[in-house]
């Protein structure tokens, strides 16, 4: 048998030390990000303000919008024409995308399992509308993308129809890559100091976030507040004191435009639903720059109160928006027949 | 100038240059199939190519669809293509292994031909071992097993290259994409090949395995063992090499050396298989020689040729006589028997969650008898559900997909292991049907669950649960916290009849360590 020389067993043992050290290596080596990172800026929602990177944005709340209108309620049976409408009431999109600006459309695609009949997913005309307005405005691209918990994002892109009336509209439909989750500060979160925010969201001029108005089970509903929630990569950890975070989530992103599908809601059995039984046609849609404003006026839709929503009432104490509907100077408009 | 075309001219060397062209021929059919085939292999995916397709290799492997004709007892219609691959061998002799079998290009690859030293020759009677698993394997097909397929050379390397090589390559792009992320200057090329690669190339998750050393270690020993000589794994150990090599014995095809033959033993030192026998004047075994053409070139006068003819070849000494067979035979036997014997045999593994309707069309659960090995279903999952077993259920187990839901849960948009699955044992079922399959049923640990024992609300699981009446539910109780005050709490409650054990619940569960909802075999046979 052959003797192993001195050299040969240092070989050995630095072979195998490096191959034990290699995996942690890289990952200690990629995924820690450097604390110099440029944070992510909340977008506001004053129309002026095209943010960029690199500059901290304190909570845009005291800003006074510069619209006749707080919020817009349209009622139809053409969900691209009451969208159009409906931002037709304060000014139409220009006023919310600037000339050459980047825009991210957020729907909520959270799971593969049905098609938009199901109301697990935005209404894919809706999605599809803002695409085109945006664009119309001038937009120099529109990216859509969400985080399904679920199946896989291309399968439920595809499911949702989503894919499809983004694409048709000149939208891009992304994907969410681990390494564009970047630890990023909550300027003002209350409970939720930091977290690993998708950066392409925060990196856009202009965020528009289109929920669909369905059940959960534990925050009671899905709105525009709780969709955030698809922009952050690890939601376990959010889902003890989620009326807290979910606000501090809204501190972080500052939707500009926020826009509630309540075409089809989903009344039980959410988010996933799957049943048509739980499906309420309720042909309405609801838009605000002022996201705790949309999510207010949709509670009651349901037949509730802002109050009864844990993250709207976090919300609305941090100053993030109004949950007084009383307050607000609401549009309605009916559009078609 | 005059003086080369003299030379060309000359009858041996245009004999030479033919050997030569041979041998590019050869490397060239190796190098297209060896790409075909994990062009296949990456195409084996959701939103991939079609099944069809990319079952084609397993199906032209006649030792996994013998073998799983023996042990399924039904005929696929499909298995038939394997017929191809024993046409071939009947006229050409083992020409499937040196021209097609990618493993033997990827060992071939792999040569270590330079690290190779001076060593002592393997005794010829190694030879024997190929032809003894492949009776191992042909006997415990028969008794319903087919464990041993996990050693089928197009399993094995595409086994290797799910669990072992495409995580690992997996895992270095995305750190590296990672890193360079971090640069401003390169983070748009970063996300622009991101998306170019992936689903394209390679997940768009990372993947991770159990034991995925064991099955790393299984792949490099193979490829080490060319250390040792040149393609050891095809000329000692191969199944399918034995069985095509049996078939060789009757080739149309066989290497001949014509007189007047100097015993330079050139042609046996550059014979890959080391069949080439100057003891025998220079004869080859047919069950051994791959027709790879390494022969011609190195012969001075050009007198090898393959000449066609019908007859028998004659026996070599490590051709397995009665005694080897039997005793092979009996010790399959013996070690089924002790495999059936096992405990798990008895009480089954409480989590052993096999992929959607395998528990329904496999006659033994414990070693999924219909299951070929092939890993497909492994490589198709889009959740990293599917893991190969090792021990969870007991040997005869061995290589078939088990579902692993804290690893990964099986999505409810999903049935593409059924659809992928070469010879059914998985069942195709559609998407419909598959969202009615029971797969397994999830109990909840009230002691370790946040709502049961902390008085916490979750509701994890039941906001995943993807079934449409939500099979898993939440009762609103007042219970006594923790500073004795009385808390509103949402206390989870499955209701097993509409569970299908999809294990998102359990997959999700933010709890630490093991899950507090666990999904459990669905039901249990009581050994009285």
């Amino acid at each position: 048998m052959k003797r192993y020389s001195r050299r040969d067993f240092l070989r050995l043992m630095a072979l195998s030390a490096g191959s034990l050290t290699f995996n942690q290596l890289l990952a200690a080596c990629g995924l820690e990000p450097p604390a110099s990172l440029p944070m992510g800026t909340p977008t506001s929602f004053s129309p002026t303000n095209t943010a960029v990177s690199g500059e901290t944005l304190p909570p845009a709340a005291t800003e006074a919008p510069h619209f006749s209108t707080d919020l817009v309620v349209a009622r139809g049976s053409d969900p691209e024409e009451m969208v159009r409408r409906a931002l037709a009431a304060f000014g139409g999109m220009q006023m919310f995308v600037p000339k050459g600006a980047s825009v991210v459309v957020k729907p909520n695609i959270c799971v593969a399992y049905n098609t938009y009949e199901y109301a697990s997913t935005t209404n894919p005309w809706v999605v599809g509308a803002l695409v085109k307005l945006a664009l119309e405005a001038g937009a120099s691209q529109v990216q859509v993308f969400d985080f399904p918990f679920g199946g896989t994002a291309q399968e439920a892109y595809v499911r949702s129809g989503i894919e499809e009336q983004v694409k048709a509209a000149g939208g891009k439909m992304m994907p969410m890559p681990d390494f564009k989750f970047i630890e990023t500060e909550i300027p003002g979160g209350v409970d939720l100091k930091t977290t690993r925010a998708f950066q392409d969201a925060l990196d856009a001029d202009v965020l528009i976030d289109v929920p669909i108005a369905k059940h959960h089970s534990s925050t009671r509903l899905t709105l525009g507040m709780k969709n955030l929630m698809g922009l952050v990569f690890n939601r376990g950890a959010i889902h003890t004191k989620l009326g807290q975070r979910i606000a501090d989530l809204t501190a972080l992103f500052r939707p500009t435009l926020t826009v509630v599908d309540a075409v089809r809601m989903l009344m039980n059995h959410g988010p996933s639903g799957g049943n048509l039984d739980d499906v309420k046609k309720m042909d309405t849609i609801i838009v605000s720059p002022d996201i705790v404003a949309a999510d207010s006026y949709a509670t009651t839709l349901f037949g509730m109160q802002p109050d009864d929503i844990g993250y709207i009432k976090a919300a609305a104490e941090m100053g993030l928006g109004s949950s007084d509907l009383k307050s607000l100077k609401i549009e309605e408009i009916a559009v078609g027949g | 100038m005059e003086n080369m075309t003299d030379v060309e001219a000359s009858p041996t060397n245009r004999a030479r240059k033919r050997s030569k062209r041979w041998v590019t021929a050869r490397k060239i059919v190796q190098y297209l199939t060896l790409a075909i085939f994990l062009v296949l292999f990456l195409m084996t995916r959701r939103g991939g190519w079609s099944p069809a397709l990319v079952d084609l290799p397993m199906r032209l492997d006649p030792l996994l669809m013998l073998a799983h004709l023996l042990a399924s007892r039904s005929f696929l219609v499909a298995s038939s293509l394997a017929l191809i691959t024993i046409l071939l061998t009947v006229v050409f002799g083992r020409a499937w292994c040196g021209w097609i079998c990618p493993l033997g290009t990827t060992l071939d690859i792999f040569s270590f031909h330079r690290s190779r030293g001076k060593r002592k020759p393997i005794s010829e009677n190694w030879r024997s071992i190929k032809y003894v698993l492949l009776i191992a394997i042909l006997t415990a097909a028969l008794f319903g097993n087919l464990s041993l397929l996990a050693l089928d050379p197009l399993t094995l390397l595409f086994r290797s290259l799910t669990v072992a090589v495409l995580p690992a390559l997996n895992q270095i792009v995305r750190v590296t994409e990672a890193a360079l992320f971090q640069i401003p200057a390169l983070s748009d090329a970063v996300a622009a090949f991101d998306m170019w690669i992936r689903p394209a190339l390679l997940p768009s998750e990372p993947l991770y395995f159990k034991d995925i050393f064991l099955f790393a270690a299984i792949f490099a020993v193979v490829l080490a063992l060319n250390l040792l000589a040149p393609r050891f794994w095809c000329r000692y150990l191969c199944p399918l090499g034995g069985l095509l090599g049996l078939l060789s014995r009757a080739a149309f095809f066989r290497r001949e050396v014509s007189e007047p033959c100097k015993g330079c033993t050139l042609c046996t030192s550059a014979c890959p298989t080391g069949t080439i026998d100057p003891e025998k004047n220079y004869a080859s075994d047919p069950a051994e020689c791959t027709l790879c053409m390494e022969c011609l070139d190195p012969c001075p006068r050009s007198l090898i040729r393959f000449t066609p003819g019908f007859s028998l070849a004659e026996g070599q000494e490590y051709d397995p006589d009665r005694r080897q067979i039997l005793t092979t035979f009996g010790l399959t036997v013996v070690a089924l028997a002790l495999s059936r014997t096992d405990s798990l045999a008895k009480r089954e593994p409480p989590f052993l969650i096999r992929p959607p309707g395998a528990r329904e069309v496999n006659d033994d659960v414990l070693g999924m008898s219909k299951c070929i090995r092939c890993s497909e279903c492994i490589r198709a999952c889009p959740t990293n559900a599917l893991q190969p077993s090792v021990f969870e259920a007991g040997i005869e187990g061995f290589g078939a997909p088990v579902l692993i839901p804290r690893l990964g849960y099986c999505d409810f948009s999903c049935n593409v292991c059924g659809q992928v699955c070469p010879v059914q044992a998985i069942p195709p079922l559609s998407l419909e049907e598959k969202q009615q399959q029971v797969i397994g049923k999830a109990y909840i640990d009230e002691s370790r669950c946040i709502a049961w024992s902390d008085h916490q609300d979750c509701i994890v699981c039941e906001e995943m649960c993807p079934v449409a009446e939500k099979a898993i539910q939440l009762e609103e109780k007042e219970v006594w916290g923790k500073d004795n005050t009385l808390v509103t709490v949402k206390l989870p409650h499955v209701l097993r009849e509409l569970c299908i054990g999809c294990g998102i619940c359990e997959y999700k569960c933010p709890l630490n360590g093991e899950s507090a909802i666990r999904v459990f075999v669905p039901e249990t046979s009581v050994p009285f």
